[in-house]
């Protein structure tokens, strides 16, 4: 259990402790490039030892996400727990208080329509806006991720489509972005007829917001991908953001991804 | 002239509760005259859980009746239309969980005016716990934690809670808000379940020798419950449990 702390954050941060890292897919199994994202969402908190507490909220809070957050993290130096808006849980917390007590908050995958629409009903939504006022890093992948935005590119409601979120962040995000491609044009119709501009990520891939500045592009395995994307002169154009890979010890290298597949291309053709 | 709308709300019980006791889930069955009814499954309450379909599936089995489920979380595995395929049914049933979770994701999906079509045609509506909340214009949950003011549909015009005789801090916190205006209610037992046909009571009927059913409502300050008359759906040689002139209780 979380050790008993009270309430840390009681004022305002300045826009750039305001971090929101999303992830366009990802989950906690124990591979590689997962181990280095858990280590880089705890680094985002500023202390040695960071509460982090999941909300699986967007899949009905399935137990196994539960299991898989909590063992991801069993052998490293934090305090893990999670909210359950679906079950009786033996020590109801208020949702409101926890929350505001942690370092980091992880939202879970699923479905982003049900995600918005429970937080609404249990007034989660404010919390966690004020979570973010007050320097709480949120982070999530999928409809964790898409949440965070003005609008996100969601399958929830059968077709791909641009819906609500948040608003914490500027423009339009997509996830899944290379591995669905029906997400992938969604964002590029959405892009085609708005304003905002839009972002695509692939699984393993993260974008870091300082404030509602971007201020990172991150990859676990080095194989994640991520774009801006936005209406030039001669239609919508994807501008692939520079992904620093972070298993590679190297400082940030711009588009790592064509050397890594062309390094594959290699691998491959060995006998 | 419209078809006869239909809600049985159960205190509790049914195959989320009672395993091995099918005589609430058997009850709306038969409600509906069919030979081989079609029941369809909301399980949002719970987030659409794995382990409640399963028991779902076990307890309506496929040669007594067309059972299927709509899941919102997992859209992709769930009917294309979930629109049509519930206004096929003969009855929808709804699980327990969270009611404030359930009304929230049923909106978010247009389903809370499915519903209400639904009823409207003479689709048996049930369900248990969240699953009978739901049907009400307000009631009481306790499920998650201290008892809580909850908003339902608002099909039938009153209010309700569930789980009534087993926990005395949801039936004084209820009786406190009937008395702060709260509109009059029902309130159930685990094994008691309240039939309404349009927003009047039918009957009450229970899986369980011991289980009743209350008409609740404030009358001049004080908080009169009415046991309502029960029929136990075990033995149908029992004769119905004669009411006694109201009971009446304060907060």
């Amino acid at each position: 259990m979380p050790s008993p702390r009270p309430p840390r954050r009681d004022r305002s941060a300045s826009q750039r402790d305001r971090l929101v890292f999303a992830l366009g897919g990802h989950d906690f199994s124990r591979r590689r490039g997962n181990e280095a994202l858990s280590d880089y969402i705890l680094a985002l908190a500023d202390t040695d030892e960071p509460r982090i507490c999941l909300l699986p909220t967007a899949s009905g809070d399935p137990r196994e996400q539960i299991f898989a957050f909590r063992r991801s993290l069993a052998d490293r130096t934090c305090h893990s727990s999670h909210i359950s808006l679906f079950r009786l849980e033996t020590e109801p917390v208020t949702a409101r208080e926890h929350l505001l007590s942690q370092d980091i908050v992880y939202v879970g995958g699923g479905s982003m329509l049900n995600l918005l629409a429970v937080w609404r009903a249990h007034g989660i939504d404010e919390v966690l806006r004020e979570a973010w006022e007050r320097g709480v890093v949120l982070c999530g992948q999928s409809a964790g991720a898409l949440c965070w935005f003005e609008r996100g590119i969601t399958r929830s409601a059968g077709r791909a489509r641009a819906v609500a979120g948040l608003g914490l962040l500027p423009g339009v995000l997509c996830v899944h972005y290379h591995r669905d491609h029906a997400r992938r044009h969604a964002l590029l119709d959405a892009s085609a007829n708005g304003d905002a501009p839009g972002f695509g990520v692939d699984d393993g891939a993260g974008l870091l917001f300082r404030g509602r500045e971007l201020a990172d592009v991150v990859s676990g395995e080095g194989v994640g991908g991520a774009w801006r994307v936005e209406r030039g002169p001669r239609g919508v154009e994807e501008t692939p953001l520079g992904v620093r890979a972070l298993d590679d010890p190297r400082p940030a290298i711009d588009a790592p991804t064509a050397e890594i597949a062309e390094l594959r291309r290699i691998r491959a053709l060995r006998p | 002239m419209g078809a006869m709308r239909q809600i049985v709300s159960f205190g509790g019980g049914g195959f989320s509760m009672e395993a091995g006791n099918p005589l609430l889930d058997e009850f709306v069955l038969d409600l509906t005259g069919k030979e081989r009814p079609r029941i369809c499954f909301l399980p949002q309450a719970s987030g659409d859980a794995d382990h409640y379909l399963v028991r779902f599936y076990r307890a309506f089995d496929a040669e007594r009746c067309i059972p299927s489920h709509v899941s919102l979380f997992r859209r992709l595995r769930a009917p294309r239309d979930p629109r049509s395929h519930l206004l096929d049914q003969d009855v929808i049933y709804v699980g327990g969980g969270s009611i404030t979770s359930l009304i929230g994701v049923w909106r978010a999906h247009g389903i809370d005016r499915i519903l209400r079509k639904a009823w409207e045609r003479g689709i048996v509506m049930c369900g248990l716990s969240a699953g009978s909340l739901c049907w009400f214009e307000e009631g009481v949950s306790t499920f998650h934690g201290a008892p809580e003011r909850v908003e339902g549909l608002g099909l039938l015009p009153w209010s309700n809670t569930v789980h009534y005789s087993s926990e005395p801090e949801r039936r004084e916190a209820y009786h406190q808000w009937l008395l702060d205006g709260m509109r009059p209610g029902y309130a159930a037992d685990d094994g008691a379940a309240v039939h309404f046909v349009g927003a009047d009571v039918a009957q009450v009927v229970a899986s369980r020798g011991d289980a009743r059913a209350y008409r609740v409502e404030a009358v001049g300050g004080r908080v009169v419950t009415t046991q309502l008359a029960t029929r136990y759906l075990g033995d149908p040689k029992v004769r119905p449990i004669v009411p006694p002139a109201a009971v009446a209780r304060t907060a």
